[in-house]
């Protein structure tokens, strides 16, 4: 009993173990996670065994993209979070043909094997066995990456309902029938979103009621028909606002092909050198702003026409660089 | 090093996929059971790469056997299988998927192999 076998029965009593969970679960996401842990006691068996890039592919591949998937697929087809009722078959078969299955290959192999010694091989580096597969397995190599191939169009094939179905041929005797979407929801979701709708219309009616109680406190403060008439057009003036701010900051705007008049006055102002209190006097350019309101925009719109009007003599940071 | 353990353990596992493919009623337990027979059979691979060559101390080697001077051959079948199981998981989940996306359900016992319908052009 040497040090690889007792890492080797560690290994094998914690994948075998885990197997057994794997195949007993009655939670699937349990399932998957077990089998996380097997296939990294047997990545494990396989750097004992000396084969160091299998097991460090088996944990990329298996540990790393299969489980995940699975567990994708688990999450795709909706299983229920806790544990499941109807997953198993009556046990009585299948444990028979399991237990002759693993009765019959343990006494095989250990007839086989008995408690003889092996010695263990030098430990195969990736070097050596990328140096094999790229020399004498190089066509099976090929061949497999064609497989791969074959393997991913076929999934994406298989996934896409659009892509090689063929025509119902009773598609013509119901004609009214609208097809079936892709993924329609289930019963449980149906009935979620009816109940986030129910409960929208049920915000807006108490919202619509607020305004309609607003009005009529406007109204008992202007006992006249300004009240309705604001309120009718209110929506009007904004509306005129709005197209107020767009379209006088269009045309408060730089035009193409002609120098903005900012830039005109900056380079009057830049050409005087020599005295700052010229240059400190000039008001900030300012930014075009494009949502203001119209008087604003008005506003600002009159200062870029009368660029040096001394209403703005605030220190200016170009001034003092100068 | 006792060849008999590694050789043990994959025989249990592989019994325990066994079991759990005749089993299980969900199809992605199915194929987690699979996983779990083509690990013992990648396990049993690197075994007897690491035994079996020990074991032929008086055998004379086949000029055709030994295309190269250090076989491991063992260790490269194991990493065809892993990329065998990983094409086979894919499409097999894709499967899965497509039966859950038409019927709402993966159970396998339910699954009608006799009647025969035509899939619709589902926009």
């Amino acid at each position: 009993m040497t040090v690889a076998d007792a890492l080797m029965l560690a290994l094998g009593a914690i994948a075998v173990g885990s197997g057994v969970f794997v195949v007993t679960s009655a939670h699937l996401v349990r399932a998957g996670f077990y089998l996380v842990v097997s296939l990294g006691a047997i990545a494990g068996l396989y750097l004992v065994l000396g084969a160091e890039l299998v097991a460090w592919v088996q944990i990329l591949v298996y540990v790393g993209a299969v489980v995940v998937l699975l567990l994708f697929a688990v999450m795709l087809t909706r299983a229920p979070i806790g544990p499941s009722k109807d997953l198993d078959r009556p046990a009585a078969p299948a444990a028979l043909i399991g237990g002759g299955v693993g009765l019959g290959l343990t006494v095989l192999l250990v007839d086989a094997f008995r408690w003889t010694e092996f010695e263990l091989p030098p430990p195969g580096t990736g070097r050596r066995v990328g140096e094999q597969i790229f020399g004498a397995w190089v066509l099976p190599f090929e061949v497999l990456s064609i497989l791969l191939l074959a393997a991913l169009v076929g999934a994406i094939v298989l996934s896409r309902p659009d892509i090689g179905a063929r025509p119902d041929p009773d598609a013509a005797a119901r004609p009214d029938e609208p097809p079936p979407g892709p993924v329609d929801e289930s019963a449980e979701v149906v009935a979620r979103l009816q109940r986030i709708a129910a409960r929208q219309s049920a915000a807006q009616e108490r919202l619509r009621a607020q305004r309609a109680a607003e009005k009529v406190g406007g109204r008992l403060t202007h006992p006249d028909e300004i009240a309705t008439q604001t309120a009718t057009t209110r929506e009007d003036v904004l509306k005129q606002k709005a197209h107020d701010v767009v379209f006088r900051a269009r045309e408060a705007g730089p035009t193409l092909g002609q120098p903005d008049k900012t830039e005109i006055s900056d380079s009057a102002a830049r050409t005087i050198e020599g005295t700052s209190r010229e240059i400190e006097s000039r008001p900030i350019p300012d930014r075009p702003t494009r949502a203001l309101p119209s008087g604003e925009a008005q506003d600002r719109a009159g200062n870029r026409a009368l660029p040096k009007a001394p209403d703005q003599p605030g220190p200016d940071p170009d001034g003092e660089a100068t | 090093m006792h060849a008999v353990i590694p050789y043990v353990i994959a025989g249990l596992l592989f019994a325990l996929g066994v079991y759990g493919v005749l089993r299980r009623r969900n199809a992605i337990l199915v194929l987690m059971a699979v996983e779990l027979m083509l690990n013992a059979v990648n396990l049993i691979l690197v075994a007897a790469d690491a035994t079996i060559k020990s074991a032929l101390g008086g055998v004379q080697p086949e000029a055709w056997a030994y295309p190269v001077p250090e076989p491991r051959a063992g260790a490269i079948f194991a990493l065809f299988v892993i990329v065998l199981a990983a094409a086979e998981v894919g499409v097999g989940l894709a499967i899965v998927l497509q039966y859950y996306r038409l019927r709402r359900a993966v159970v396998l016992d339910e699954v009608a192999l006799h009647e025969h319908d035509h899939e619709r052009v589902t926009g």
